[in-house]
């Protein structure tokens, strides 16, 4: 008896002694900087004037009578809505594309994939110059097929486009991804059963294949939502959040405040509302989830 | 009859094979359109309408930026940090995910969580302490110092991953081992890894290339040439020879778009499989 407890505790100080360094990896890297930002958000703190002083809730006033702020959180809602639900519909489309039988299917799943693996500031950076007025791949597909040559990345409206559409290329492969290995999971029995109670092609996807799959494709709607209101990459290098502030995103603007204005309090509250506008769509997000759980 | 059903279905197979080939356009035109700009010849870059055959390649482009940028450096650094951090998150998650999996402590399912809920917490949101503290700690322009920051982006989904992984495994084998007086790290090293080298496999490949295309970390804590990254040689490589700011070389960035490339293609194109399963396997397990 005693011995038996002695083991247990021997083993679960081996595990915690295994788990420590990632947690305290996390903890120095993560966790604790994502603290001091909540501290540093109460300070006019900037390295160029030297000052470290508490301010109170300042910043947090400023955030609610900045123009660039208000700006940035339209864009913010258009992206994250727009992007998202292409994704979403694409991605189940490419999925239910690449689970028929067809020669070549490894290798258009290979494809797939492609974008996924690229780097984020490669395609961003490639994007303008696949956008580019006179010489660029969409303006010549655009010109061929209508003789206009739209100002992509001059004009409110398309530039937000611009980035969607970037943006969609890039990621729609993972949830293409995601969502096959989703339908390979769902047993073929079902669909027998429903081409014996009169259900064909549209109806059967209708009514089993997207039942199915709904908790599935909530939980990638709020994995998606979050990354859409971190986007960086795209909006730094594709319109650096331009024309005006059209296609600014918090993330872009924190990196603004912080390493350009080098206003480290005012970006740290920047931050918080970042965090915060994360947190709301997760919570929100778990809601969905918990009932299309319930209902299945 | 049998005629009309003949040719519905051929009408149905022809639909799906054009729905194919459009969605390989859409992937595919745009990387041979960069491709195509990185090998241009000096005067055929900017043509109306574009041409999609070219006469003539040119590597010019290699030799400009070779010429005027350490790419061979950050190209070199790249690998290093790629590689190196990659190795650093697989053995402590490979620890983490094995005390979690197997040995069943109080607070497993709370670190599980915790790593989860960390890795929502936005890079941006963290970014300007870590800023002050490299700057106290020395830690700005250094490799080490880069290599703890891409690391740290990684544990959390590989020990996620990992755990799935172990958990699909049966315990009988070790157990066994267990009962034959096998201590912790070899029982570590002979048995469990054996067997879940498949999935260490694939989180190598990822998390690879996850490192290889880092950008926002090196941004900020990378700006000594001795230390940056193959991804920040875009924006340099495109003012290259520029006479004013919007004297963008966009032959120059094509070509350095093709040398970060490459090696993720090559991986992606031969890992395809494996790639998939760790994808997968961090959502459904």
């Amino acid at each position: 008896m005693f011995g038996q407890q002695n083991l247990s505790t021997r083993r679960i100080l081996l595990a915690w002694l295994l788990v420590t360094p990632v947690v305290l990896w996390r903890l120095l890297t993560s966790v604790y900087p994502f603290l001091r930002t909540f501290y540093i958000s109460f300070f006019d703190n900037s390295p160029v004037r030297r000052t470290f002083d508490f301010v109170g809730l300042d910043n947090y006033m400023a955030l609610t009578r900045d123009a660039n702020v208000d700006a940035t959180l339209t864009f913010t809602l258009f992206f994250t809505v727009t992007s998202v639900a292409l994704q979403v519909v694409l991605g189940l489309a490419i999925a239910e594309l690449l689970n028929q039988r067809f020669k070549m299917r490894n290798f258009t799943r290979a494809v797939n994939l492609l974008p996924w693996a690229m780097a984020p500031i490669v395609i961003a950076t490639a994007a303008r110059w696949i956008f580019h007025q006179d010489y660029g791949l969409i303006n010549d597909i655009i010109w061929r097929l209508s003789g206009e040559r739209p100002l992509w990345l001059v004009n409110f409206t398309t530039a937000r486009f611009a980035v969607t559409i970037t943006d969609v290329w890039k990621n729609t492969a993972f949830l293409a991804v995601i969502f096959l290995s989703g339908l390979q999971g769902i047993p073929l029995e079902l669909y027998e059963a429903a081409k014996i109670d009169g259900a064909d092609g549209v109806r059967s996807y209708w009514y089993v294949t997207l039942p199915l799959l709904m908790p599935l494709i909530i939980s990638m709607i709020i994995f998606t939502a979050i990354f859409r209101v971190l986007t960086f990459e795209i909006v730094y290098a594709l319109t650096n959040g331009g024309p005006g502030t059209a296609t600014s995103l918090l993330s872009y603007l924190v990196y603004l405040e912080g390493f350009r204005v080098l206003n480290f309090g005012y970006a740290s509250a920047i931050a918080m509302l970042l965090f915060f506008i994360v947190l709301v769509v997760g919570v929100v997000g778990y809601g969905f989830l918990r009932r299309a759980w319930e209902r299945l | 009859m049998n005629t009309q059903l003949n040719f519905k279905r051929g009408i149905r197979t022809t639909l799906f094979t054009l729905m194919v080939i459009l969605f390989m356009i859409v992937i595919l035109l745009p990387i041979y359109y960069i491709f195509l700009t990185a090998f241009a010849p000096s005067g055929k870059l900017f043509t109306v309408p574009l041409t999609y055959v070219p006469r003539s390649l040119a590597i010019e482009r290699f030799q400009d930026i070779f010429g005027a940028l350490p790419i061979a450096r950050y190209m070199l650094n790249s690998t290093l940090l790629a590689t190196f951090s990659t190795i650093l998150a697989l053995t402590v998650s490979l620890l983490a995910a094995y005390a979690i999996a197997r040995l069943n402590f109080p607070g497993a399912n709370l670190v599980m969580v915790g790593l989860l809920a960390s890795s929502m917490l936005p890079g941006t949101a963290t970014v300007i302490p870590l800023f002050q503290m490299y700057q106290t700690l020395n830690l700005m322009d250094t490799l080490h110092g880069l290599l703890i920051l891409y690391g740290s982006a990684l544990l959390p989904i590989t020990t996620w991953v990992l755990v799935s992984f172990l958990r699909q495994v049966p315990v009988e084998i070790e157990d066994a081992a267990k009962v034959d007086g096998a201590s912790f790290f070899p029982l570590l090293w002979r048995i469990v890894l054996p067997v879940i080298r498949p999935g260490i496999a694939t989180m190598f490949l990822i998390n690879f290339i996850i490192g290889w295309n880092e950008f926002f970390t090196p941004l900020i804590f990378a700006r000594g040439a001795g230390v940056k990254v193959i991804t920040m040689a875009l924006s340099e490589a495109q003012v290259i020879g520029a006479r004013s700011e919007f004297d963008v070389s966009w032959g120059n960035m094509s070509a350095v778009a093709i040398l970060t490339t490459i090696p993720v293609f090559i991986i992606t194109l031969i890992f395809q499989r494996q790639i998939v399963e760790g994808i997968t396997s961090g959502v459904f397990k």
